[in-house]
């Protein structure tokens, strides 16, 4: 079975060899372009806006979908979450209010001692679009950008921690590079021991990497972010260690880590604001989007 | 088309028809599956791609494949160029043996799909860790796989609305 093709009587056009060579070159083109050079950018964020409305279309029967499956919800399970979520209201009340008066306890220390306080603000709740289906990369695009004041750099987290960092910023859209990415740094500090290190993504986990074999580094150890790279907001849960290595040979130790957050499972995300408290540099400052130019200022701290 | 089959004289394949396949395609690229299915899935726009080059090789052609590839770059956040390639060059390859291919029983065409497929993403491989990407382990080429055992099912599928009888 096939087609009623017809043949090519007259030679119409390139032949397909030169077809290849040319299709050929400009991809190289502009994949040379696009990733040593960005130059694709501005074209990119044109597309975005184009795809947009599909997206959305695409999105919309899968939250109806979803919308329908929790109309639907049985009354005892409705009465059993209620009742749940009341006894751990309570319980958490009471952790709030020893919170609170530590937290009183604490500004008036660090008012004492003249250091600034990171304030939290509100963020922005953004939807996960879609998780961009390139293996390679470990991005998922957010239903905000420009429009809700979002730039590159700015922290993500979800309800238990950090997901990852806003790396291109499109009018509708926002694209999330997680933590587990390839190249992907997050200075952070052991919460036992108060030892500070860097947090490597290496492309669908994450890794303590450059830390002397002797290091006090233990499996369960929680790592959250030190604060001091002037972009993410400190304490915010990373990372758990799941195993170290301590090879005979080497003068680093291997530990592998859990990250905290769903980083690829978690549907809403909350976008934090920029710090605004950041005391000026003694050295020309480096580029905020980039935490892996942090490392020397990482290593003075 | 095998010669131990009764032939069968289909409908001219009107070009709305290529557009629509190649829409629904790219909707299947923007919809927020769960995560795992991503490693099996296969890649629909490259098996059209791919089906409409063997059957309609004046329709679909490497310009095209280069074009599709652009716009699955885009929709997918991949780099730019990078599925672009991979069509035009697979589109390339079936240009080559398009006279053949086409006579080609299912089975047999599978089998080229498959290998056409994993020299899709093995292009796209190349690509990315020469610009500096880690490797994603041998499961990135699962999804040719399941593409292959999916081909006679889409051949069929996509020959129903223009058949003169219906089935």
């Amino acid at each position: 079975m096939n087609f009623a093709n017809t043949p090519r009587f007259s030679n119409q056009g390139l032949r397909p060899g030169s077809q290849l060579l040319l299709c050929v070159l400009t991809s190289l083109a502009l994949l040379i372009g696009d990733s040593q050079f960005g130059l694709m950018d501005r074209t990119r964020d044109a597309l975005s806006v184009v795809l947009y409305p599909i997206q959305r279309a695409v999105n919309m029967p899968m939250a109806a979908a979803a919308h329908i499956g929790e109309f639907f919800i049985t009354q005892t399970s409705l009465k059993q979450e209620n009742a749940e979520l009341r006894s751990r209201e309570l319980a958490q009340s009471a952790r709030l209010a020893r919170l609170t008066s530590l937290e009183q306890e604490v500004q008036q220390l660090k008012a004492l001692n003249g250091l600034r306080t990171g304030s939290l603000q509100a963020g922005h709740l953004g939807e996960v679009l879609y998780t961009a289906r390139d293996p390679f990369s470990y991005k998922i695009i957010i239903d905000k950008g420009l429009d809700a004041g979002l730039a590159a750099g700015l922290p993500v987290v979800d309800e238990r921690g950090l997901v990852g960092q806003i790396t291109r910023v499109q009018p509708l859209t926002a694209e999330v590079t997680l933590i587990i990415d390839k190249n992907q740094m997050v200075p952070v500090v052991n919460q036992r021991t108060g030892q500070r290190s860097l947090l490597y993504g290496y492309g669908g986990g994450v890794e303590v990497r450059y830390l002397p074999a002797a290091a006090d580094i233990q499996p369960g150890d929680l790592l959250v972010t030190s604060g001091i790279d002037g972009l993410y907001s400190e304490g915010i849960p990373v990372a758990r260690v799941t195993r170290v290595d301590r090879p005979a040979g080497a003068s680093f130790a291997r530990v592998l880590c859990q990250s905290i957050a769903g980083v690829q499972s978690s549907r809403y995300v909350l976008v934090l604001p920029p710090r605004a408290a950041m005391p000026p540099r003694p050295e020309p400052a480096a580029q905020p989007a980039k935490p892996k130019k942090k490392k020397d200022t990482e290593d003075e701290g | 088309m095998s010669y131990d089959r009764p032939q069968e004289l289909l409908k001219p394949v009107k070009r709305r028809f290529i557009t629509l396949t190649f829409a629904l395609a790219l909707m299947m690229e923007l919809l927020p599956l769960p995560v795992g299915s991503t490693r099996w899935l296969p890649d629909f726009v490259g098996l059209l791609i791919l089906y409409w080059a063997i059957n309609q090789p004046r329709r679909i052609g490497i310009g095209m494949g280069f074009l599709i590839g652009l716009i699955v770059d885009v929709s997918t956040n991949s780099l730019f160029g990078q599925h672009a390639l991979a069509y035009s060059v697979t589109t390339y390859l079936v240009m080559l043996r398009q006279r053949q291919l086409i006579m080609f029983n299912l089975g047999q065409q599978a089998l080229v799909v498959l290998t056409l497929m994993l020299a899709n993403q093995l292009t796209m491989a190349l690509v990315r860790l020469a610009l500096g990407s880690a490797f994603v382990g041998a499961g990135y080429f699962l999804p040719p796989l399941m593409g292959a055992l999916l081909w006679p099912l889409l051949t069929k599928l996509l020959l129903l609305p223009y058949r003169h009888h219906t089935l």
